[in-house]
């Protein structure tokens, strides 16, 4: 599917995949594919989200608290909390025995096998796999033939629902108004 | 009211919302316990049965959820 992408896109996906193989073995979920974009300075996706005051430090720090937990996510944690559980020891008492990140890359085994395991899905999360399929559609919606790092973006966006967007949200960033400068600036380039 | 006592009325919240967003958490929270302890189990050259009884679930159960992956994570980059 990546025939149609520039060196550009390319590159935002291979740092994607260089950025999940940094945390452990995680496939490349939306979050990777947001930093792969934001690690393109000329990008113009990169541009338009500085100009949001959104940097690839602060996203960074915000996906960690998402992923910090033991893998389980800020909400989850704050539901233990609820019922009285400290997921906080019970990570920290975890890696103790069982080395850093022993939780977190602890995912558990998907529910459904249809016979193919165990690396179901390949190397993309469902969601990422979703915005990059998007990405292509933004760019044939937008009558572009080819992807680049804007798209990827658009496809992001659209997607709408992994942590990449999440972590946008949390920023301050409103997903519909990026979008449609996105598209503006799209059209003032063509 | 005081932290202490929202977070005790918390605990015992009649809103299905709380309490099954907790059970929720409480589940993704069990399943990697699981395969942690699991592998660790594996590690230490336990047997599916052994692992099975342990859990007290079927020896078939736990090798269906479980056999797929490499007995020991972290050693097969």
């Amino acid at each position: 599917m990546f025939e149609r992408f520039t060196d550009r896109a390319r590159t935002v996906v291979k740092r994607a995949l260089d950025e999940a193989r940094a945390e452990g073995r995680h496939p490349v979920g939306t979050e990777h594919l947001l930093l792969g974009v934001l690690a393109d300075p000329d990008a113009l996706a990169t541009r338009l989200l500085a100009e949001s005051g959104v940097g690839a430090d602060d996203l960074r720090a915000r996906i960690r608290r998402h992923t910090g937990n033991g893998g389980l996510a800020e909400a989850d944690a704050a539901a233990l909390r609820e019922i009285g559980i400290d997921l906080a020891a019970i990570v920290a008492r975890i890696e103790e025995s069982f080395g850093p990140d022993a939780l977190r890359e602890a995912a558990p085994p998907p529910r459904r096998r249809w016979g193919r395991r165990p690396h179901l899905g390949g190397p993309f999360s469902p969601r990422s796999k979703k915005a990059l399929e998007l990405s292509l559609r933004e760019a044939i919606r937008l009558r572009h033939r080819h992807i680049g790092t804007e798209h990827i973006l658009l496809g992001l966006l659209r997607e709408g629902g992994g942590l990449g967007a999440l972590v946008l949200t949390e920023a301050g960033v409103d997903l519909a108004d990026l979008r449609r400068r996105v598209e503006e600036a799209l059209r003032t380039a063509a | 009211m005081s932290q202490a006592t929202e977070l005790a009325a918390a605990a015992g919240s009649t809103d299905p919302k709380v309490g099954l967003r907790a059970v929720l958490a409480l589940r993704r929270l069990l399943e990697r316990l699981e395969v942690v302890q699991v592998d660790n189990a594996r590690r230490q050259g336990w047997s599916w049965q052994e692992i099975a009884e342990a859990l007290e679930v079927s020896r078939q159960a736990v090798h269906k959820k479980h056999a797929g992956r490499p007995a020991v994570p972290g050693s097969w980059e």
